[in-house]
Order: C-alpha cells, then sequence, then structure tokens
C-alpha cells in the first residue's frame, strides 16, 4: 500500500459478512496473508438476512462511504434459505436508495464462501477503490442533516 | 379492471345515497348471517367520524354514515384493533374505502388481522376529503363529499393529494363492492366479489344475476385518466426526493412528532426502532460529528426516521394518504410514500393489497429471481468501477 496521504480521501466502509462464510473467508485471507484495504470494519452478524434496512441506514445516515453486505452462496445458507431472504431485502433496500438516487453504488451484496479468501480480499479491495473514486458519502457535508 | 366475470344486483335509490345503504345494511344485520357491523358514524361534536361496531339495527338507521367524507382512522386500524387476537365467532361486516380494504389485507398477510370471519364491503370512491377541511368546515366538507358521490365525480381536485391520483379507487379483495362509478344513477348497484359477498347479498334479499358491464367500462375509464393523473404526479414529485439535498428540503420541517408512522395503517410494530434508546449515540459521537462538518441537527434522526419508515414499509404502503392528513406541518409525507411505493412494489411486481391470497414480497423467494441483482453479487469487480 502506498503512503498515507494526509489529503487523499480514505473512505469508512462497514461490511456485514455472514458468520457461516463470509466471515470464514475474512479469516482464511488473514491467515493467508492476503492484502486487504484497510477501510472496511467488519460486523459479524449470524446471517447476511439478518441485515435489517435499519443497520444499513443508521450507518448510512451516520456517515460510513460504503456498506457490504456478503453471505453465503444461494444454495450454500447455514440455515438453508436465509440469503435468499437477504436478496429481497437488498433489492427493496437497492430500489429505495435508487428512488432516492441516495447513492445506490454505496451499496454492495456479494456471496462469498468460505474457501474463497482470495475473492473476498478481491471483492473488499475493488469495492474500496470504488468508493474511494465515488468519493465521501456527500451526508457527511451537510450540517443540516 | 376485472378479469373475471362479477356479478351483481340493483336496488332502487331512495332518499339518498347513504340511507339507501343504512336500509341495506341495516337488512344484512337483521339476517342471521351477521352479527355485526363496522361503520363510520359521526361525533357528537359533528366534525369527524369513529368507527362503531354496531349490533342494533336502530342504530345503523339512524347513526351510520357508511360512506364518510373524511379518514380520521384507517379502517384497517380499527379492523385491527377487534381481531388482532382472532375474531371468535363474531361474524362481522365492515364498509370500508378501496385503500381501508387494500391495508386490510396487507395487515391480515402481516398476522395483524383475521379476516375468517369477516365480510369487507367497497365502493368507487371518488376520495376522501382533507382530514383538516373536515374540522375546519364540518358542514361543508361533509356536502361537498355527498356532492362528489350524487355526481359521482371521480376527478375532484378537493380530494386529498393521493387520491386524486389513486389508480386502485374501484373494486379489490372486498367481498362486496357498491358500484358508485355505475352510469345508472337511479339504483345502487352490488356487486359479489367472493363466496361470501354472494351470502351477504342474498341475505339482504338482493337478486345478484346481473354482468356489472357498464359499470366495469366506466371504471376502466376512470381508471386511465388516474394513470395519467399519476403519471404526471410522480413527475412532480421526482425532484422533491431525488438526492440528498433534495430529500432533507422536502423533509426539513420535519418536527419529529412520527405522528405518520402512528396514523399508518402499515406501520403495526409495538415499538419501532426510530423510538428506541438504540436509535441514540454517545454524546461525544454528535460533538465529533458537530466538529468535522461545522454544526449537525439535533435530533439526529429526523430524516433517517422517513428513508427508514420507506425501507420498511413502502412494499405494503396502500397510498391511503393518511400520513399526511396527519401531519402538524404539512409535509407532503404521502405523495413520497407513494411514489417510492410504486417502486419498490414494482420491483416485485407487487401490488399492496390488491390480492389476498399472496404473501407480501418479504415473506417468500424464488431461488432463480432479481437477475439484475444476482449478477452483482457475482462478480468481484462492481460495474460501474471506474479504475480498470
Amino acid at each position: 500500500m502506498d503512503k498515507p496521504n494526509q489529503n487523499e480521501f480514505k473512505p469508512k466502509i462497514v461490511g456485514f459478512l455472514c458468520n457461516w462464510c463470509t466471515y470464514a473467508a475474512a479469516d482464511l485471507a488473514g491467515s493467508s496473508k492476503m492484502e486487504i484495504d484497510s477501510a472496511l470494519t467488519v460486523i459479524r452478524v449470524m446471517c447476511s438476512s439478518r441485515v435489517d434496512p435499519n443497520l444499513i441506514l443508521t450507518i448510512y445516515f451516520n456517515g460510513a462511504d460504503g456498506i457490504l453486505i456478503a453471505g453465503c452462496h444461494p444454495g450454500d445458507c447455514h440455515y438453508g434459505k436465509g440469503n435468499y431472504f437477504t436478496r429481497r431485502r437488498y433489492a427493496q433496500m437497492k430500489q429505495v436508495f435508487e428512488t432516492l438516487n441516495l447513492d445506490p453504488g454505496r451499496l454492495q451484496l456479494s456471496w462469498i464462501s468460505a474457501a474463497e479468501g482470495n475473492r473476498y480480499a478481491e471483492v473488499v479491495n475493488a469495492f474500496t477503490e470504488k468508493i474511494t473514486a465515488l468519493g465521501p458519502n456527500p451526508i457527511n457535508q451537510s450540517s443540516l442533516f | 379492471m376485472s378479469t373475471d366475470s362479477k356479478s351483481g344486483g340493483r336496488i332502487p335509490i331512495e332518499n339518498g345515497i347513504e340511507q339507501t345503504l343504512r336500509k341495506v345494511l341495516k337488512e344484512s344485520l337483521k339476517s342471521d348471517l351477521i352479527d355485526a357491523l363496522l361503520l363510520p358514524v359521526k361525533v357528537p361534536s359533528g366534525d369527524s367520524y369513529a368507527w362503531i361496531l354496531m349490533q342494533d339495527p336502530a342504530l345503523v338507521e339512524e347513526e351510520a354514515s357508511p360512506m364518510a367524507a373524511v379518514m380520521p382512522v384507517q379502517g384497517a386500524k380499527a379492523l385491527k384493533s377487534l381481531t388482532r387476537k382472532g375474531n371468535g365467532s363474531l361474524r362481522v361486516a365492515a364498509m370500508m374505502r378501496p385503500c381501508e380494504v387494500r391495508g386490510t389485507i396487507e395487515l391480515s398477510k402481516l398476522n395483524q388481522i383475521n379476516l375468517d370471519n369477516v365480510t369487507l364491503i367497497s365502493y368507487d370512491c371518488p376520495g376522501a376529503l382533507p382530514l383538516s377541511d373536515m374540522s375546519d368546515a364540518p358542514q361543508d366538507t361533509e356536502e361537498a363529499f355527498m356532492g362528489l358521490l350524487s355526481e359521482r365525480n371521480f376527478e375532484s381536485t378537493a380530494v386529498k393529494p393521493v387520491c386524486q391520483f389513486c389508480t386502485e379507487f374501484s373494486m379489490g379483495a372486498a367481498d362486496v363492492h357498491i358500484g358508485m362509478a355505475d352510469p345508472d344513477t337511479s339504483q345502487l348497484l352490488l356487486i359479489s366479489g367472493s363466496e361470501k359477498g354472494t351470502a351477504f347479498l342474498s341475505a339482504t334479499g338482493l337478486k345478484v344475476d346481473e354482468e356489472p358491464s357498464a359499470w366495469e367500462k366506466q371504471t376502466d375509464s376512470i381508471q386511465k385518466k388516474r394513470i395519467q393523473q399519476m403519471d404526471k404526479a410522480f413527475q412532480t414529485i421526482q425532484p422533491m426526493v431525488e438526492g440528498f439535498d433534495n430529500l432533507a428540503d422536502t423533509f426539513s420541517n420535519c418536527i419529529g412528532c412520527h405522528n405518520c408512522q402512528s396514523a399508518c395503517p402499515i406501520c403495526y410494530c409495538r415499538q419501532c426502532y426510530s423510538d428506541s434508546k438504540e436509535s441514540s449515540l454517545e454524546s461525544a459521537y454528535y460533538l465529533d460529528k458537530a466538529e468535522k462538518r461545522g454544526g449537525i441537527s439535533l435530533p439526529h434522526d429526523r430524516l433517517m426516521f422517513h428513508v427508514g419508515r420507506l425501507s420498511h414499509m413502502s412494499l405494503s404502503c396502500v397510498s391511503c394518504g393518511q400520513c399526511t392528513d396527519a401531519c402538524p406541518v404539512s409535509i407532503p409525507v404521502a405523495k413520497v410514500f407513494s411514489y417510492v411505493a410504486a417502486q419498490t412494489q414494482q420491483a416485485f411486481e407487487y401490488k399492496a393489497g390488491k390480492t389476498a391470497g399472496e404473501a407480501i414480497p418479504l415473506k417468500e423467494y424464488k431461488e432463480d429471481e432479481l437477475k439484475k441483482i444476482h449478477e452483482m453479487t457475482k462478480s468481484a469487480e462492481s460495474q460501474e468501477s471506474p479504475h480498470e
């Protein structure tokens, strides 16, 4: 990684990782000494479907620049069907963000299995790069709300 | 408007629409099919209506206002309070606006209403008048609404803003529907929408053997106009909500009373996250943020509250406009919610409250669906990534 620059925008990204797949993938990526961008703050959830819209909004409206939700691939959910519900919830949330034009690109849903340590690193680094390019969450510039 | 054929019957209108209706309702209560009626009744002060569960036929004839000028409490909420713990053996018929029926259907899907012994009656609704009209000038408001009904006027601009572009103003999932849009104004057309409805109509002594094709044609043509109104309205709403700044502007005078939520038939949670202490953060956090931004508004979650509600209930929003009626600072909440709800419901090809048989979108799934989102989850790179 480059030397940190004071003026360079370093995004804050929150990732909700499912305990059974993506969190294990993060572990694997770490123990395999892969390079993962430090912009991501990880929150472990038991299932990606546990991520209520209020969790996303609390983080978004408090200034996070990007939000990643990641869980098992469809069909591989530890609880059988949780990630199918995640996909529906996410679709609804994404639609609200699109309709209100609240930078829907700041939300991302990814499927990363426990064995995909390298994919985890790729997803996190690519998402960080994308958010860096998007710039800071406009909410952070508003003193009204 | 409807795909399956419906059947209806007619009774002559005597002493006005309301009086004729009262007679029909009274007959049903006297029969052994219905134990009680849930109907709006004008409150003693005359400036509002309350839902009354009636068992005395005389009360129906003297007091009921089956078609109320305004909608103070959404009918679905009234029915919820009656049947949340099951409705036992009580057989109730409730007369509601189409949006109240849709709210009822949504709440029944959310296990908040038990419809087993309930007969729902709806009518072609010209729109409800704003609640504030009724408290300002009760008599004029009531007369204005009766005027809309007797003139069969479905294009009034006096009704609530969301009512003006309501496309679901006619028969939905109700068991019995009153075809107010029917061209024959000398008779009242009653249409059966289910077995329950047919039983209800025969209990009132009505012959149900007519195919109401003239009414269907009329409602179709009203609906076409309403769709145009909706497109027009959405074009004006879009710039009000698109982008953080515009959205913040639209809700900038929100006083955080949460009346919109209390009046909403769909928001049924006992306690909302936004009312819980979990939605507040440590004071140091706010100070830090104020330092970074130069200043922040408090309470800090006013805008988040609305977006949170949109994310939680817009799939079930029936665009009844109760939120706007309840807003003390005249924010066009219902317009915004109706607009966003149209998009989220479209994403799941769902229409809140339209049909009783299906589950709400978040209660079910298909393994193979939402292609666009699914594709995005697979790639490591997001498609729009500018750095490649």
